[in-house]
């Protein structure tokens, strides 16, 4: 939308549709699977999620829809949260953040998917942080490279192949491990 | 590429996870009971801008009078003027808003608070205090959603001229000097109960009706108002010759300007029920989460001193004058 007025003129109808609930449930598993990606699974992607849903609660007013959609916008929140957490923990996330949290399948299959997690947490770890932080976007978040692009300030060009690159090395790593 | 191996290993949140920190959320804030499931700031901004072309662009004209009453401005006709997308671009950039262009604070004199939803539309009419009028005809599959109302605002800005000289410097617009006499002098806008009825339709089919009582701006009298509509236009990119006939032959007592970027919308005038009413349509509107809705229409009419506006993604625009015509 580019007109300025006819912009305002939809958004005086279609905000009051804006229905957070609906945007919490579609947001909230992009938000957390974004951070297991990025830090691994366990309390702390959780307690990420968790900041990144607060503070994007708290400067709700200050969304712009003019400007950027709100997943845009949320993930702007989320990187930062995740920027903070690197910096004030540690570079990498521990191996023993990756342990699961249970959910709704058996203990057998839990083991089973805990278990591959983690060793696909632990070749995360090893990237460098710009490589992990787009497969966390791509893959945890489920985000297009065209919108990681947007979010990251790269091109999209770059973001597919480094992105093309990172998956082929990790993919080779993962069939060597397995 | 062979990347299955990353996607599987998504996972949803646990259940008692996303509850509590949506509960935790819902609880936190001093308006968290505004969070009945929407965000109407930005609706009210809509509001606020439109109530700001209306302050800035639209000021009465003066009527001669003995008495010192404030003059009032009340939205009858809506005049849509196309303008330069990168002029809007600039506007932008230098924050349009009252407080902006007009120079001094604005004075909240009135703050209704967050707006409401109602599931019921007679509990949104005794909150909007006046009988809420509603389609009786609804274009292909669309059925009532929910009423919002959101209270009266009243706003009080003191004009300082010197934003406003330097905007006109800064936008080229040289040749037009302001009014004598502005400084110091307060606008007051009445921005009175809005009432927001949505329709959801199946997809990404949407449609809100908006109804109002007309907003009203007043100023004391003694002002060149079409000079000012003038410099309004010019700021918004309307060439020299064409501003100056427009602020001619417009009636700044009523008339509300609606600028819209020719490259993205396209604009008719329509009857709606014999008033005329018109229509914008783009070419593509957002989602809440920015995604595209598709083509969106917007009509504006006034009928019987109440301001509508029904905005929707419809299918043909003969749905949606149908169903502004059934509005009663």
């Amino acid at each position: 939308m580019h007109d300025a007025v006819f912009g305002r003129l939809w958004a005086l109808g279609s905000a009051t549709e804006e229905d957070w609930d609906a945007l919490y449930a579609e947001q909230l598993p992009r938000v957390y699977n974004f951070f297991r990606y990025r830090v691994g699974d366990g309390a702390v992607a959780e307690d990420l999620a968790s900041r990144t849903f607060e503070k994007a609660w708290r400067a709700r007013h200050q969304y712009r829809r003019d400007l950027a959609g709100f997943g845009t916008w949320l993930f702007a929140i989320a990187r930062n949260v995740a920027v903070d957490h690197f910096r004030q923990r540690r570079p990498h996330a521990p191996l023993e953040e990756a342990a699961g949290v249970p959910g709704g399948p058996t203990p057998e299959e839990l083991a089973e998917r805990r278990s591959d997690f983690e060793r696909l947490a632990r070749l995360l770890a090893e990237l460098p942080d710009r490589e992990r932080e787009l497969v966390a976007l791509k893959y945890g978040a489920g985000l297009t490279n065209r919108a990681i692009a947007k979010a990251t300030g790269l091109s999209e060009s770059n973001v597919g192949t480094v992105l093309h690159r990172t998956v082929g090395r990790l993919r080779a790593a993962w069939t060597e491990e397995g | 590429m062979d990347d299955r191996f990353l996607h599987e290993h998504r996972r949803e949140p646990r259940p008692e996870f996303a509850r509590s920190l949506r509960a935790r959320l819902r609880a936190s804030g001093p308006d968290a009971e505004e969070r009945t499931g929407f965000r109407l700031h930005p609706a009210l901004a809509g509001a606020l801008a439109v109530a700001a072309i209306a302050v800035a662009f639209s000021f009465p004209a003066v009527r001669a009078g003995a008495q010192q009453v404030l003059d009032l401005f009340r939205v009858r006709e809506f005049a849509v003027v196309q303008v330069d997308e990168n002029r809007i671009e600039q506007l932008k950039s230098r924050h349009l808003d009252p407080e902006a262009f007009l120079g001094g604070p604005v004075e909240t004199l009135e703050d209704p608070g967050p707006a409401k939803r109602f599931a019921d539309f007679a509990s949104a009419q005794q909150a909007a205090g006046f009988t809420v009028q509603r389609p009786t005809h609804l274009a292909r599959t669309l059925s009532p959603d929910s009423v919002f109302v959101e209270g009266e605002r009243r706003v009080r800005v003191t004009i300082d001229t010197r934003p406003m000289r330097e905007l006109m410097d800064a936008m080229d617009v040289r040749d037009l000097s302001l009014p004598a006499g502005l400084d110091g002098r307060s606008i007051e806008a009445r921005l009175p109960v809005v009432v927001v009825q949505t329709f959801r339709g199946e997809g990404k089919r949407r449609a809100a009706l908006v109804q109002a009582e007309s907003p009203e701006v007043s100023m004391p009298p003694g002002v060149d108002l079409p000079r000012l509509g003038e410099i309004g236009l010019r700021l918004l990119g309307v060439d020299r010759d064409e501003a100056h006939r427009l602020a001619g032959v417009i009636d700044w007592n009523t008339t509300m300007l609606v600028p819209v970027v020719a490259s993205a919308t396209r604009f008719q005038q329509v009857s709606v029920n014999g008033a005329r009413g018109v229509l914008l349509e783009t070419s593509s509107t957002a989602t809440p989460d920015g995604s595209d809705r598709g083509p969106g229409q917007a009509l504006l009419w006034t009928h019987g001193g109440r301001v509508f506006a029904l905005l929707g993604n419809f299918r043909q625009t003969v749905d949606m004058v149908q169903m502004a015509e059934s509005v009663n």
